[in-house]
């Protein structure tokens, strides 16, 4: 304890005790305690905000704080809390950022201990950071026209954003020191429209002639659109449980209901008139025709919009206590979620007949336990098993068609079983060890023998990981502390199931949908019968049900040398191998995380953080018979603050943060690749360059206290940020949709932002 | 400070405490000079701890009054020896080396008792509620985190209560999501919309990596409800498990995703084949070495151009979460195309 800090605060409660007998013996009246330990206060902050830039400059600045698209803001918050000293009744009013598009609202009120009633307010809006120029009528609508632009970026400018505004109102109410009843209710709306589109090309096996209609041997026609994706929705939440929570035992009853309404249901875009070729040229220059009638007709066929759905939960969860060191925990919970949205409603056509709408049903029953213990002062055990099973009982019918051949739907639900145990035992040194053991197995739904698998080389109905955990963690001192922990678990499955194509409809007298397929001899087709063979050299086998060896290693110090002075490290290090019946798909992931904190308190008026962080994760994935990448993401994060109270009534902050994200996309081509790209592979122009991004964002803060209830604050952001992608252009060249729509954002953003709000407090 | 000032203070405070034993009977020459001869300032009974624990301290402890730990009418508010334990031998004084024995738990600082035994006592009344029942063998227990590691009792604004600075506690330890949280495509974590506790509950639950819900896919549900389904063409790895995909904690790819397309995709499928990651203007027009164009008027929308650019393979396949639409008629929507 300093002198000089002592002395610096020493004398108000030198003057609140020497006030007490004066004033009366209740605490509560006492001005300067009184200020210090009663929350009751009012206040109020207004003040403008200033942007630099435009609306572009700003697109990631202001994605989601409301500052993108004006100028100049009115900054209003305030906040009003009143405690009644004799019952404990608390009310609470409080609003931020009320003038900008992010505002909240949210009281309180009730007494402590016995109820309490509460609402709020929230809104969001999500810019897209890209502006997209464009010629379509009707963004965001169910009904967008689509037509050909003169030429790129000749059109009107279109930002697409996403408004969320939710209301919640809740209760809680006490019955006694053991019994608990409460609710909620959340209502959120949400509009806009995102970005979204759709393509196809012709001919194609999916849509046969006439849907596509016939071209010339050899030739191809295909267009890419964007059509934002209307959103006017509706979710609703509503939550009740009633507990017993008693000294040993403690049970909660609890129902969750969770309802989705789309207003929308379905997109059905026009298309007027020709479209460009992949030349950004109109169809039929230079060869082909123009926009034939029958790709026409395919890109003007409805999309489905979200459908409505719902879902009840009831559950019940809790813990006993069987002695002062051995808790149980357990939760049982069966949810009911539905999805039967009339296809009519929506504006779908097409179902199988007799079929009105899905039916679509999932049950999902989990039960989990858990028990810990601490059968000695220096031995922790803990045991964990959980179970869920989520039953598709969706109805199964013929709604796929791929040329004249059909098949049925298929179920997603799957049963999951996992559990862990642990042991922890204080080693001599202080160094506590832990060691433990995970499984999980996923058990899918059987694959329907009418449901054909698309794009899919194998599947494996059940999964099977099993980990081992090695942790010590040691407190040297007071002042030192370390982990280190190590993981490693093992991923296998059942055997690999190869898919037919073999129809619901017409069957050939082969077996349908899947077969347990041998995955170690290569796949083959003699005589137009599928071997039980899955090997393939170039298939890609999914990587959720490939084999898996899964390592991770995280070291964990935190040091305070002096003081005044705190030090902390970690590092982090991960590895997946991934194996199949294959030599492409995902082949490995790997990261590794380095970084360092530090703080130093200069005095109790100043103080510096300061951290920097490297994290690089690569990914080797392969294309069938394209290209072998090894994908790379170097992210390195530094940071510095000071915070420091120059004078009594002068406050200061400073912040600097850079950011630098490098993602790198180094590929090599298959030998298998056709011989055009192999030839322009050659030449050495196919590449796919890095993406980056950088952010320097300096932050300055200001707080002058004018009297002792009221303040000015000055805040100065200023912000640099640059984004280099490929994905919508590159080196001046565009991505063009077929009617010429472009998208972009500014590479190099800078914006400076500046506050100053003026806050006033009375009690 | 100058020292005239403070001489003021003290002799106003000397004035004060003459006052009080004058206008106090009860107050004698023979009254005991003890703690429960003053008087409590915020909790009941803590006179006996606030005659030395004030603001002076280097950690200022009356604003545990400005809490709900502080509102005395509520029966259930504990008193400073509640959470700290009678300390006898604290008050007491004494101790070898001029050191005063410490209190009997001890949350911060030199001496701090272990986590169990600095949890024992909050759980004492905060074990009994709906948000912590699964407290007992959750990751943040077992990997001996205090409550005080994340927490704080006595102070007016609880730093990971207010989701504008929780995340800053949580970066305490989980650096991966502090860099994370900060690249292009984020939830609104910085802009103080949202925290980790929106999708965490640290306290324990019975969901992986500390789900609110039961599953990931649960959690994600309560904002993104649309993509629940399930719908007439379900796109599996998603109604598995949408982390298949996403990132949640943010990535340079667009909308959150971990790869962006058609990397992503390739990981599960077998595409269309023999494309090498190319983009525009890379002369893909040319005739090289005799071989046809990789792009003319006539060629394949299944082109690379289009796998790497844009929105990759959904630029086709867009409806990528699944789709209700029922069509029995070509194209399918079997392949998410519509």
């Amino acid at each position: 304890m300093k002198a000089a800090t002592r002395q610096s605060r020493f004398n108000r409660t030198l003057m609140a005790l020497a006030m007490l007998p004066v004033f009366g013996p209740a605490w509560a009246q006492d001005p300067a305690v009184d200020a210090l330990a009663n929350p009751d206060h009012g206040s109020v902050s207004v003040g403008g905000a200033a942007v630099s830039g435009d609306s572009r400059d700003r697109s990631l600045f202001g994605q989601y704080n409301g500052l993108r698209k004006e100028d100049a803001d009115l900054m209003l918050d305030f906040s009003w809390v009143k405690r009644d000293s004799a019952t404990g009744t608390w009310a609470i009013l409080e609003g931020r950022d009320l003038g900008l598009t992010t505002r909240e609202l949210r009281g309180e009120y009730g007494p402590q201990g016995n109820w309490k009633v509460y609402g709020e307010y929230w809104e969001l809006t999500r810019y897209y950071p890209r502006t997209i120029n464009t010629s379509l009528q009707g963004a965001g609508t169910t009904t967008p026209i689509v037509s050909l632009l003169p030429a790129p970026g000749t059109g009107s400018d279109l930002d697409l954003k996403t408004e969320r505004k939710r209301t919640t109102v809740g209760a809680v109410k006490r019955f006694g020191p053991h019994f608990l009843v409460e609710a909620s209710f959340i209502n959120e709306d949400k509009s806009g429209a995102r970005l979204w589109g759709r393509g196809f090309t012709c001919p194609s096996a999916a849509a046969p002639t006439p849907t596509c209609t016939a071209l010339a041997s050899g030739a191809n026609q295909w267009a890419l659109l964007m059509v934002p994706e209307p959103i006017s929705s509706t979710s609703k939440q509503f939550e009740a449980k009633a507990s017993y929570l008693g000294e040993k035992f403690t049970v909660i009853g609890g129902y969750y209901g969770s309802f989705y309404d789309n207003d929308f249901g379905s997109l059905v875009p026009t298309v007027n008139g020709n479209l460009n070729n992949g030349l950004g040229v109109p169809m039929g220059t230079g060869g082909g025709v123009p926009l034939t009638a029958g790709l026409r007709g395919i890109l003007q066929l409805p999309m489905a919009l979200p459908p409505d759905n719902q879902a009840h939960q009831l559950s019940i969860d809790g813990n006993y206590a069987f002695t002062n060191t051995t808790r149980a925990t357990f939760k049982y919970a069966y949810t009911h979620a539905t999805q039967n949205e009339s296809f009519a409603n929506m504006g779908l056509t097409g179902a199988p007949p007799g079929r009105n709408d899905l039916g679509g049903r999932l049950d999902t029953t989990l039960a989990q336990a858990g028990l810990t213990s601490r059968p000695f002062p220096k031995l922790s055990l803990l045991a964990n098993v959980r179970y869920e099973n989520q039953d598709d009982k969706t109805p199964i019918d013929l709604y796929n068609i791929e040329g004249t051949t059909r098949w049925t739907n298929g179920h997603i639900g799957h049963k999951k079983s996992s559990g862990k145990a642990e042991a922890s035992y204080l080693l001599p040194w202080g160094v506590r060890g832990t060691v433990g053991f995970d499984y999980e197995k996923i058990e899918r739904s059987e694959i329907e023998a009418t449901d054909v698998l698309g794009g899919i080389s194998g599947v494996r109905q059940n999964t099977y990981e099993q980990g081992w955990r090695l942790e010590a963690r040691k407190s040297m001192s007071d002042t030192f502390t370390g982990s280190v922990s190590w993981v490693s678990s093992r991923r296998s499955g059942s055997t690999w199931l190869k898919p037919l194509s073999d129809t619901a409809t017409s069957p050939s007298g082969q077996p349908a949908g899947v077969m347990p397929a041998d995955p170690d001899c290569a796949s083959a087709t003699v005589s137009g019968v599928a071997n039980a063979c899955i090997w393939s050299r170039t298939a890609i086998f999914p990587f959720i049900f490939e084999d898996r060896k899964r390592d991770k290693v995280k070291f964990l110090a935190d040091w305070t040398p002096v003081e005044k002075v705190s030090l902390q490290l970690a590092v982090d290090y991960g590895n997946d191998d991934y194996s199949g019946p294959t030599e492409k798909g995902l082949d490995r992931q790997k990261y590794n995380l380095y970084s360092a904190d530090f703080a130093y308190r200069f005095s109790d008026a100043v103080r510096l953080t300061a951290y920097h962080t490297s994290m690089a994760q690569t990914l080797q994935v392969a294309h069938s018979t394209g290209y072998i990448a090894q994908l790379r993401d170097e992210n390195h994060t530094s940071g510095v603050g000071v915070i420091a109270q120059a004078t009594p009534r002068l406050r200061l902050t400073g912040d600097v943060m850079y950011i630098l994200d490098r993602n790198k996309y180094p590929t090599a081509l298959d030998a298998g690749a056709n011989a055009a790209t192999q030839a322009q592979f050659g030449t050495g122009q196919l590449f796919i360059p890095d993406a980056t991004f950088r952010d320097l964002r300096v932050k300055l803060t200001g707080a002058y206290a004018l009297q002792k209830n009221a303040d000015v604050k000055m805040e100065i952001v200023h912000d640099r940020t640059r984004l280099d992608e490929w994905q919508w252009g590159w080196n001046g060249v565009s991505f063009l949709y077929s009617d010429n729509t472009s998208v972009s954002l500014k590479p190099q953003q800078n914006v400076t932002y500046v506050s100053v709000v003026y806050t006033y407090r009375w009690r | 400070m100058r020292r005239s000032t403070l001489f003021l203070q003290a002799l106003a405070a000397a004035a004060g405490f003459a006052l009080f034993v004058a206008a106090s009977p009860a107050m004698s020459a023979d009254a005991p000079s003890d703690a429960a001869a003053k008087k409590d300032l915020v909790l009941r009974g803590d006179a006996k701890c606030t005659r030395c624990h004030d603001e002076g301290d280097d950690y200022p402890v009356l604003a545990i009054g400005k809490t709900r730990h502080g509102t005395v009418a509520d029966g259930r508010t504990p008193s400073c020896t509640n959470c700290h334990g009678p300390s006898e031998a604290h008050l007491a004084g004494g101790g070898t080396g001029g050191h005063r024995p410490s209190p009997d738990v001890l949350f911060r600082g030199a001496g701090k008792s272990a986590a169990d035994k600095q949890n024992g006592q909050c759980l004492g009344c905060h074990n009994s509620d709906a948000k912590r029942t699964h407290w007992a063998g959750s990751m943040h227990e077992a990997r001996g985190l205090a409550c005080t590691n994340c927490h704080q009792v006595h102070t007016g604004h609880d730093a990971v209560r207010d989701k504008r600075t929780q995340p800053e506690v949580c970066f305490n330890c989980h650096k991966e999501q502090r860099t994370k949280i900060d690249k292009p495509s984020h939830h609104p974590i910085p802009e103080g919309k949202m925290a980790c506790s929106d999708c965490h509950n640290p306290h324990g639950s019975t969901g992986p990596s500390l789900m609110k819900r039961d599953s990931i896919n649960d959690t994600c549900y309560t904002c993104h409800m649309e993509k629940r389904g399930p719908f007439v063409h379900n796109h599996e790895p998603v109604s598995e498990n949408c982390a298949n995909c996403h990132d949640p904690h943010g990535t340079t790819a667009e909308n959150l995703l971990k790869a962006r397309p058609p990397f992503l995709c390739h990981q599960c499928h077998t595409p269309h084949g023999g494309q090498i990651g190319q983009i525009v203007g890379q002369g893909q027009q040319a005739r090289i070495g005799g071989q046809a164009p990789l792009l003319s008027p006539i060629t394949s929308g299944k082109s690379g151009i289009n796998y790497f650019m844009a929105r990759g393979c959904t630029n086709c396949h867009t409806e990528v979460h699944g789709t209700n639409n029922p069509s029995t008629a070509n194209p399918t929507p079997q392949f998410n195309f519509r």
